[in-house]
């Protein structure tokens, strides 16, 4: 109990919920500026919890992770330009909503779910960490792969107009994934020795490039004959869910949080996975109006509840084990042994009122995403009223901005520029440009999962189907992928 | 349709490129590794082709007729993408060149008129605002080196950020 009121008394003190104030609102701006990750602004953070209490330097930087995370969904909803890799779902129904002049129901729709899903996490969390944290490690390569599958199987929705043009698409992804040294033996693979291809492409360019320039190049090419008085007159007000509408999609809300906080405990796993999962696990819905890809509100709530769902998720293997559940938890763990505590076992038992004040903070920061999203978001909104060719203009050159800001390299702007004309063709001849990147973020994580398992049992292939935790994985990877032609049979019967 | 089909024939040269490389890929020293470098991207090559000759097969079928106007510059849309299309070519190659504030500066001028905006004025204030905000933003309170361009311009932009 002593414990409890001394955690209530370390986050509930006027400077401390300054501090989340401050860190929800700069993750968010970063979040929702295309190539300044989350990670980027937590580092940006850092210098400045030197001076502080361990306490309130990781309460600022964990409600800066939850700003971030959501932060993502603003750009991804009103430019079609993912802020972070983890708003590459929403930007599925987001975009679409926000060209049907609902872009404040499809922002409210975004910071109603990331709140939810934090608190929702937050609570399993300081239940259940430590043996959540346990079973997360019985997650071997085999169940990474089945992972990975199961991430993949969202094509059968978002290419649900031409399955095979979404297969091959996705297979280009992979292959582009292919790029660079292979990290099993270290074989240099397809960078035909030209030094920036030999870490690969990094797919937030291609990302900025076939989302953004591609959707550009349409724009233009459109805008004359397009009554675009919808989009630019209305005034972008965030419309946040009232309690009867999110009673009515309360499963989405639910199974992306489940989903997320599962996958975010998963080491190394990540947001971005666990978004993808829960997108493709709620576009299953086939008979949904609107349809998925259309502007429906599910899809929305699910990418969004599971993505915020990780962040608490991932923080459970970093603060129990020492094992960063996602690269930003990685930071967030470097900050720990600079301000001199040591992530694992120990500082549980030595630092008690940290693990509970961090999942305080964390549905602090959740509740206070209400006032800041309102805030940045508005601010966010006056760009859609600005005329085509300024908002277009815009559009590009915040991309080539955001591209070069990943490694300070104008390789990843040639890479943007390039993927700019690819999405534009593959958006005419219908193959899937979200598929792509499907495939381009996933590929790694397949790959060498599938290849380490392999490894493990001797060139045997066995490990996947005698492994219980594994057999359970893959059964729901192969349903997910079968489900839309299993349901098609059923209804024609 | 033709065009279609041009453009899967070209995604299938690329495959076949890929397909072909990844099997020159060398063996593996460790014979438990049973796919190596190679046997993954061999197997999507092999997935991707497949998959395109059955679109091909089914665009040969449907006849179905597809507008891209970047192809057709004879039409105004056709002209303003393509030109478009161009001055981000030009953007990107300049910003090494002449540093990020000019080339920003006069792409933001620009890329708005080949739309087909006409209002100077607004033009010259959101391309100011634009160019000033990046570099506050990304320059300044972000710390990203942004492009400084070569000899003079490079000494110049010492003085913005």
């Amino acid at each position: 109990m002593d414990i409890i009121i001394q955690s209530l008394a370390a986050v509930y003190n006027p400077m401390t919920l300054l501090l989340v104030t401050v860190g929800v609102l700069f993750g968010m701006v970063c979040g929702s500026l295309p190539g300044l990750s989350t990670s980027m602004a937590i580092i940006l953070l850092l210098p400045f919890t030197y001076s502080m209490d361990p306490v309130s330097a990781i309460v600022l930087m964990v409600s800066c992770y939850v700003g971030g995370s959501c932060g993502g969904s603003i750009s991804s909803i009103l430019l079609k330009t993912p802020g972070t890799p983890e708003a590459v779902a929403t930007t599925f129904d987001g975009y679409p909503m926000a060209q049907q002049g609902r872009a404040g129901e499809a922002l409210g729709l975004a910071v109603t779910a990331s709140s939810f899903g934090t608190i929702f996490s937050a609570i399993v969390m300081l239940v259940a960490s430590p043996v959540l944290a346990q079973a997360a490690l019985s997650f071997q390569s085999a169940e990474y792969f089945g992972l990975g599958l199961i991430g993949l199987s969202c094509i059968t929705s978002i290419g649900s107009k031409n399955q095979t043009k979404a297969v091959v698409s996705v297979m280009i992804g992979l292959m582009v994934g292919t790029i660079g040294i292979d990290s099993i033996n270290g074989v240099e693979r397809f960078a035909f020795e030209q030094p920036s291809l030999l870490n690969g492409i990094n797919y937030i360019s291609v990302m900025i490039g076939a989302f953004a320039v591609a959707e550009v190049y349409k724009n233009i090419e459109e805008y004359r004959h397009v009554d675009t008085s919808l989009r630019t007159e209305q005034k972008v007000k965030i419309k946040l869910m009232k309690f009867s509408e999110m009673a009515r999609m309360w499963s989405s809300f639910i199974r992306g949080s489940v989903i997320g906080t599962i996958i975010g405990i998963i080491p190394a796993a990540g947001g971005s996975i666990a978004s993808l999962i829960a997108y493709g696990s709620e576009a299953q819905n086939e008979n949904a109006k609107p349809k998925f890809g259309e502007g429906n509100p599910r899809g929305i709530i699910a990418p969004e509840c599971s993505h915020n769902a990780a962040v608490g998720g991932s923080m459970v293997p970093t603060l129990t084990l020492g094992i960063p559940g996602s690269p930003v938890a990685a930071v967030i763990m470097a900050a720990f042994l600079i301000i001199g505590l040591t992530p694992g076992p120990m500082l549980l038992r030595e630092q008690p009122i940290m693990l509970n004040a961090i999942f305080l903070a964390l549905i602090t920061a959740a509740l206070l995403l209400f006032i800041g999203g309102r805030f940045v978001t508005s601010q966010f909104g006056h760009i859609l009223k600005l005329p085509y060719p300024l908002l277009g203009t815009l559009i590009v050159t915040l991309g080539v901005v955001g591209a070069y800001s990943l490694k300070n390299s104008f390789y990843d702007v040639l890479i943007m520029f390039v993927f700019g004309l690819v999405g534009y063709f593959f958006d005419k001849f219908k193959y899937s440009n979200a598929a792509v990147i499907l495939g381009l973020i996933l590929g790694e994580i397949i790959e060498n999962s599938l290849r380490k398992q392999i490894i493990i049992g001797d060139g045997s292939g066995m490990g996947f189907v005698t492994r219980p935790v594994s057999v359970l994985v893959l059964t729901v990877a192969v349903l997910t992928f079968l489900w839309p032609m299993m349901s098609k049979k059923f209804k024609n019967r | 349709m033709t065009i279609e089909i041009i453009f899967n024939i070209l995604i299938g040269l690329g495959v076949l490129f890929y397909l072909t490389h990844a099997i020159q890929l060398p063996a593996t020293d460790n014979p438990a590794d049973v796919l190596g470098a190679g046997g993954f991207p061999i197997i999507i090559g092999v997935v991707a082709l497949i998959g395109l000759a059955m679109i091909t097969i089914h665009t040969v079928k449907e006849k179905r007729k597809v507008d891209i106007p970047m192809l057709n510059l004879r039409s105004i849309d056709g002209r303003m993408v393509f030109i478009n299309v161009l001055l981000l070519a030009a953007y990107v190659g300049l910003l090494d060149v002449i540093g990020f504030v000019l080339a920003t500066f006069a792409y933001v001028l620009v890329a708005p008129l080949s739309m087909g905006y006409r209002k100077p004025l607004v033009l010259a204030v959101f391309a100011s605002v634009t160019t000033t905000a990046m570099v506050v933003i990304f320059g300044i309170v972000f710390y990203v080196p942004l492009p400084r361009g070569v000899d003079l311009f490079r000494d110049l932009s010492y003085m913005l950020y």
